[in-house]
């Protein structure tokens, strides 16, 4: 296929191979056409950069343009920001998302690792206890996703008032949810049918915003029966009350009958068995049994935790709608829209087919009436994915949203094909996340994703899919700090893209070169944080913070590098060190410190100013002592293979007067001879290129070898 | 070590990321407000915003107001007056001073100073004097200037100027004459402006183990103890100087040497403060001993830090606290700056008040 990078059948990260309606980005580059060249690259996150260059005018304009040329712009770099998301999570919700999930799973791989260390020998006390783990990290990440639903927490109830309007929930959290049901929770799974009608009462909102649902026909009446004044006689209210009890939702069906007008007390006389006959089929409707633990408050129904207690409740039931079905009370009901919507009722609650399929809309929605009326037990995967199948016949959809890609993913009981379904319709993070409920309770998965594959380059899926997010992550300059947790956890290729990771980030700004070095630190990545420390010190320097480029270097410990900064300083000392204003140098001498051998040549800096510090005080002729500590300094100075030669002659130059002291010599003859050595040694190398005098009077050679040569007759006087 | 627990603190998340919180000084105790410095890397926008603080709690955008580019520091003038005058510095060596009203919570005006020879680098702190007329600032680039604000604008005077052989990146006022400055190598210098010429006195820590560059990032000095600064660095370190004893800094978090100070933190101390609602513990009260002190790290760590006794974790939060401030008016709140864009509020109940 032309222009396709690779065919996704061998392709790493899969993509999907249908051919979307291309998107179009207009860029307003400003840009005189036609355009020479259009350069384009990656910028952070999902930001493009666009370089358009324009083509060189003509040699003949170019006279004639001079005025326009200086509003004529040869180039623009323009950044265009593809895809907002898909408008449900924006980008600053994305990212706290991300952040969140950070320590649940954090947690999570901390714990997998110490209780497989713990368990080693028995693998199968591992996989009783993990699950519950994996649950509490699930309760986490839902958490994360949205607020749960939570009880009406008005005082006063308005009768009126049949459905709750709740912040809508999003896919990605249904999405989760539903895995957490198929996957995790072992101890409810033999209410799993229970659960999925919870979790359609969540979905169906969802659902109703591309295609016919429950949940719009139940907004619509609310919207509706505030005004009705006779309710029962609309055909809209039977049919939403038969919908919302095809798919469970009891109390919205209760509060619905109960504003029957049967009810009102003007016609209580006159309407007494038709206010019987309703009032009978809510009872029954808020007395059916269910299999589950608990009810949440607010919703109906009787719960039975085991399934003979729930088989001998449900058949008991069942025989009071089929009393209540012959009862004779249905010839006295003279209201024939009451006679005719309670009895369809009835007709659900029996599982009648023919009425739950003209009650429900979608066939998601039929699929759970499906579970409450017909067959209220749990049955296998192979069971649930028929069963779904033949729904979908009955109540065919346009729609495949990528939710039911999941659904159907998880029936048909294809770990590959679920992750590939949530690869495609929640991204990277739902994939590394979701993986671990994937691999909860099935072993099969557990395998399948932790299996080492060739094509792969010899990592696994999991591993894989992880990469994948962290570069995601990566990518973006708020969130590369949380990328190391998942690399960590990734064993094969994780540290060497951390290392690439650390590496990459920019040292202009200390603060994340320091939030830098503190992963290092945390990943004990020693050799990495001293790399890191060498480029900001090498950028410090190079953008004139010559301080911090030191400082830096010195920490790690870059002899080499700071031998050649320490040229360049000394040719921009020249004499200003020798002026009175040396305190320009002395925060930095101060930040050098005085250890020996971890400033490489610019442990010169150090004693230079204690020499120059020591050399102002001997202004005064009187002070011996200080003259002699000078002296001290000046021969220590001269012998430390740190000077460099350039120094040699100022240095000597400066002390001319402590040489020519009066009274007592204070350099013994040694001392003299070894000065007198290196003046030797100068003069030779004065031919040399690299050597240079800063602004010495010219007969400064002279000067110093006659004060030398007049101390050395003095002391060879005062020690013969 | 003593765990309070997190279990108070609010979170507040931002849709940007923030740089930087400070309460308002209030006049009134009835409202609240609070001042953040927020960057949206993707329009590369940064802005000062001020929050009203509800009962709820929940925070309420008041106002907002565009700052060329990332503010590198946010400072009131302590002194609550009307209106409040706060510092912004820039990492593009800009300083914006910014009228607030202390009622609304609105923000009325902008001064700024920016000109190249000001600063060729990030202004890295900014600080005040009591009524905010005179604000002393230092850089990346090595500059120390005094900011007074003059008649309808902003007029500056270089204090010293190091040509990027020494950077700051902190500095506090002591008194109306004398301020402290931090940078590299846990490195304090202090400065007084009736000697001009450079710092009067300097200090350098020698703790760095490791791969360390020992970075002072935050100073505070006591109003009652001028000549002692305490500093927060890299490795967890906080430690005081006092300048009678230059030569014998108080390490009261940290590793050195000989020394056997628990590290309330082994990462970065991004803030430092003073903490007046910890009543110091009777024993050993006097000239000498160092007042409770706050801090905050890069690897999520606050924390209250007396001398000779173990630090007091207030949150251990997965992600970094990049900076906090205390009530100056209810010294029992903190609100913080969370990495993971978002503001944090932690009320303190009275009994932690007085600490064991």
């Amino acid at each position: 296929m032309p222009g396709r990078a690779s065919d996704p059948g061998n392709s790493l990260v899969p993509f999907s191979p249908e051919v979307r309606d291309p998107v179009v980005y207009p860029i307003r580059h400003g840009i005189k056409t036609p355009l020479f060249r259009v350069f384009v690259s990656w910028s952070h996150g999902n930001l493009l950069n666009v370089a358009c260059l324009q083509a060189s005018p003509p040699e003949s304009n170019a006279a004639a343009g001079t005025a326009e040329s200086e509003v004529n712009i040869g180039g623009k770099v323009v950044e265009v920001r593809l895809g907002d998301g898909d408008g449900e999570i924006n980008e600053a919700q994305r990212r706290r998302i991300a952040y969140g999930s950070v320590p649940a799973f954090a947690m999570l791989q901390s714990r997998r690792n110490s209780l497989s260390m713990m368990s080693r020998m028995a693998s199968s006390s591992f996989r009783n206890e993990w699950w519950r783990h994996v649950l509490e990290y699930s309760n986490q990440i839902k958490d994360l996703l949205g607020t749960p639903r939570l009880p009406s927490s008005s005082v006063i109830e308005d009768p009126k008032m049949v459905l709750q309007q709740i912040e809508e929930p999003t896919s990605l959290k249904v999405a989760w949810e539903l895995m957490e049901i198929f996957y995790v929770d072992k101890q409810s799974s033999a209410w799993l049918p229970e659960r999925l009608v919870d979790w359609l009462a969540d979905y169906d909102c969802i659902l109703a915003k591309t295609e016919p649902a429950i949940y719009s026909k139940l907004v619509n009446l609310q919207k509706k029966i505030v005004n009705i004044q006779v309710i029962e006689d609309d055909p809209e209210y039977w049919d939403g009350i038969s919908s919302a009890l095809a798919v469970g939702w009891l109390d919205v069906v209760v509060k619905l009958l109960r504003l029957h007008g049967s009810y009102q007390l003007d016609q209580l006389g006159n309407r007494e068995t038709e206010n019987g006959l309703v009032e009978a089929v809510a009872v029954l409707v808020s007395t059916m049994p269910r299999m589950r633990a608990d009810v949440p408050t607010g919703k109906l129904g009787q719960c039975y935790k085991t399934k003979p207690d729930f088989v001998k409740a449900w058949e008991k039931w069942r025989g009071h709608i089929t009393k209540l079905e012959c009862s004779a009370f249905w010839v006295q009901c003279g209201h024939r829209q009451t006679r005719e919507g309670l009895r369809n009722l009835l007709q659900i609650m029996l599982g009648n087919i023919k009425n739950l399929t003209t009650s429900t809309c979608h066939w998601m929605e039929l699929y759970i009436s499906h579970f409450l009326f017909i067959r209220p037990f749990s049955m296998g995967l192979e069971g649930m994915y028929s069963l779904a199948q033949k729904c979908m016949q009955l109540k065919p959809s346009s729609n495949s949203s990528g939710l039911i890609g999941v659904f159907m993913g998880i029936l048909g009981g294809n770990t590959e094909v679920v992750l590939a379904e949530c690869s495609k319709a929640f991204g990277p993070w739902m994939v590394a996340h979701a993986m671990e409920l994937l691999m909860a309770t099935d072993d099969h998965a557990d395998i399948l994703l932790h299996e080492e594959r060739y094509n792969l380059g010899g990592i696994s899926m999991e591993e894989l899919y992880r990469l994948i997010y962290a570069q995601v992550l990566s990518s973006h300059p708020l969130t590369w700090q949380i990328a190391p947790t998942y690399l960590a956890s990734c064993s094969k290729q994780g540290l060497g893209l951390l290392e690439v990771l650390l590496y990459r980030q920019s040292a202009h700004n200390y603060r994340v070169t320091l939030k830098n070095l503190e992963i290092c630190r945390l990943y004990e990545l020693e050799n990495i944080s001293e790399c890191i420390m060498k480029i900001a010190g090498v950028y410090y320097w190079k953008h004139g913070r010559r301080g911090s480029g030191i400082h830096w270097l010195q920490q790690a410990h870059d002899e080499v590098r700071l031998n050649r900064i320490a040229q360049q300083l000394f040719d921009c000392i020249g004499k200003s060190i020798s002026d009175d204003s040396f305190k320009q140098w002395e925060g930095l001498v101060e930040l050098l410190g005085s250890e020996v051998g971890t400033a490489g040549g610019l442990e010169f800096l150090h004693k230079y100013r204690d020499f120059k510090r020591s050399l102002h005080l001997v202004h005064d002729k009187k002070a011996v002592d200080a003259a002699r500590q000078t002296v001290e300094s000046l021969v220590q100075l001269m012998r430390s293979p740190s000077t460099p030669r350039r120094f040699w002659l100022p240095l000597l130059h400066d002390s001319v007067h402590l040489l020519n002291w009066q009274g007592r010599p204070l350099l013994n003859v040694s001392e003299t001879t070894l000065l007198l050595s290196k003046l030797q040694e100068l003069s030779m190398a004065k031919l040399h290129p690299d050597f240079s005098d800063f602004d010495l009077p010219p007969q400064a050679l002279a000067t110093v070898r006659l004060a030398l040569a007049k101390n050395l007759r003095q002391a060879i006087l005062e020690e013969s | 070590m003593a765990i309070a627990g997190d279990a108070n603190l609010r979170c507040f998340p931002q849709p940007n990321p923030v740089d930087a919180v400070r309460w308002l000084p209030t006049v009134s105790s009835l409202r609240r407000f609070a001042a953040v410095a927020v960057h949206d890397p993707d329009s590369s926008s940064s802005a000062i915003e001020v929050h009203a603080l509800n009962p709820g709690p929940n925070l309420l955008l008041r106002s907002s107001h565009a700052i060329p580019s990332r503010i590198s520091a946010l400072r009131f003038s302590p002194t609550p007056q009307k209106p409040l005058l706060a510092a912004a510095a820039t990492s593009a060596g800009s300083l914006h001073l910014l009228s607030i009203d202390p009622l609304e919570g609105s923000i009325d005006s902008e001064l700024s100073v920016g000109d190249i020879g000001f600063s060729t680098g990030a202004v890295a702190d900014v600080d005040g004097q009591a009524e905010g007329r005179e604000w002393v600032s230092v850089g990346e680039d090595g500059r120390v200037n005094l900011v007074v604000v003059g008649d309808g604008r902003l007029e500056w005077r270089r204090v010293f100027d190091s040509k990027g052989l020494v950077e700051y990146s902190a500095v506090r006022w002591a008194s109306p004459a004398e301020f402290a400055t931090g940078g590299l190598g846990f490195g304090l210098q202090w400065w007084d402006q009736r000697k001009p010429g450079g710092a009067v006195a300097h200090f350098k820590g020698n703790w760095a183990r490791g791969n360390t560059v020992g970075m002072v990032h935050s100073i505070d000095i006591h109003p009652s103890r001028k000549h002692i600064c305490v500093a927060g660095a890299s490795s967890g370190t906080v430690f005081a100087w006092d300048l009678r004893w230059q030569h014998r800094p108080l390490l009261l978090s940290g590793v050195s040497t000989g020394d056997t100070v628990q590290p309330a933190s082994e990462s970065e101390v991004w803030e430092v403060r003073y903490d007046s609602h910890i009543q110091p513990s009777s024993v050993g009260t006097g000239p000498t001993r160092i007042l409770p002190v706050m801090m905050c790290s890069e690897d999520g760590i606050l924390a209250v830090l007396q001398q000779g006794e173990e630090p007091v974790e207030l949150l251990a939060e997965p992600c970094a606290i990049n900076g906090f401030d205390i009530d100056p008016q209810n010294p029992s709140d903190v609100i913080c700056a969370l990495e993971w864009e978002m503001i944090g509020i932690l009320p303190r109940s009275k009994e932690t008040s007085t600490a064991s």
